[in-house]
């Protein structure tokens, strides 16, 4: 018997990650442009009393907008950008049902250059370790799944009962 | 938590951009706030202490004509390598060190030196931006200043004398 099946990464949230990473990336680029004109203004402002305080000012505006800037671009974009590519890879690559108990650990951890993610345990016939993207993995474990899809190990999709 | 943890990881890349922002900036202001010799008068004061930026500001708001900025500079005799000393336009030296700093000395209308602080009455010209150690002091023109045949390092050499 089949149930439904329920995609962990469907269209809606392709798209919702998509457009998330092209605000962040307008938003800190206009973070980034507003800190340069900021510190070009105060270079054009600096005189001789006002040199020190203006020189002070621009490297402490320059710090902190670049320190945002490599923040959000790092641990933000480029983590969703790798979720998104992630999730493109397990929507076209060819799925094997594994059908049993579904637990999601707590063990979790990085995998280079690509996602986080967390360890679930498939207790069936044969006991299967697969991996979840860790975005995804609290939705898996309150799910009650008797079936996973996976793609290279990881899970693509849940079966819950109908 | 996690926030913390992430910013830990990548401690080296923000120490490098705080070290990256300053050098440029600092180097953009060194650029924005210099001018070419001919541009501006430097002053250089051997004395303990001085409001050196406070010193430019009050030379600067009668700047005779086509100068761009005043420099004020407190030196000692590790600057005697630094290039830029030869040109300088105005010196204010004690008596004890005019004799080493004798290259770098032309006189002043004539005189070897205008007197511009004595120690023996305890006044001198611009008190309330330099302080002067217990010896006398006198005001040179710089042998190399671009602004001796001008006549704009007189100006502003006078109007320095005249500061309170």
């Amino acid at each position: 018997m089949t149930g439904k099946i329920v995609e962990l990464f469907p269209d809606a949230d392709m798209e919702r990650l998509a457009r998330q990473i092209r605000r962040w990336r307008t938003a800190l680029c206009i973070l980034a442009a507003a800190a340069l004109a900021a510190c070009v203004c105060m270079a054009a402002a600096a005189g001789t009393a006002n040199a020190d305080r203006m020189e002070i000012a621009a490297i402490i505006v320059s710090t902190v907008a670049g320190w945002i800037v490599i923040y959000c671009a790092i641990f933000v974009v480029t983590a969703r950008r790798r979720e998104l590519a992630h999730a493109a890879m397990l929507r076209t690559e060819d799925r094997q049902r594994v059908e049993g108990t579904v637990a999601v650990t707590d063990e979790r951890f990085t995998i280079r250059k690509s996602v986080a993610v967390r360890r679930v345990e498939v207790s069936g016939d044969e006991e299967r370790r697969l991996l979840v993207c860790d975005s995804r993995a609290a939705a898996l474990a309150a799910s009650g799944a008797v079936a996973v899809y996976t793609a290279h190990g990881y899970v693509a999709a849940y079966e819950v009962k109908a | 938590m996690r926030a913390l943890k992430n910013i830990f990881s990548q401690l080296h890349t923000f120490v490098l951009w705080l070290l990256a922002s300053a050098l440029f900036w600092g180097w953009i202001f060194t650029f924005v706030t210099d001018t070419s010799p001919e541009k501006k008068i430097t002053v250089y004061c051997d004395v303990p202490q001085m409001r050196d930026t406070d010193l430019a500001v009050a030379l600067e708001e009668d700047m005779p004509e086509g100068l761009r900025m005043i420099k004020v500079h407190s030196f000692g005799y590790v600057m005697f390598d630094v290039e830029s000393i030869d040109k300088g336009d105005i010196f204010i030296i004690p008596v004890s060190d005019m004799e080493d700093c004798a290259e770098f000395l032309a006189p002043v209308e004539g005189e070897q030196g205008i007197k511009v602080y004595d120690a023996a009455s305890g006044e001198g010209a611009a008190e309330s931006y330099i302080q002067y150690a217990d010896e006398d002091y006198y005001l040179f023109l710089g042998s190399g200043s671009a602004h001796i045949e001008d006549g704009k390092a007189l100006a502003v050499a006078r109007q320095l004398l005249a500061l309170e």
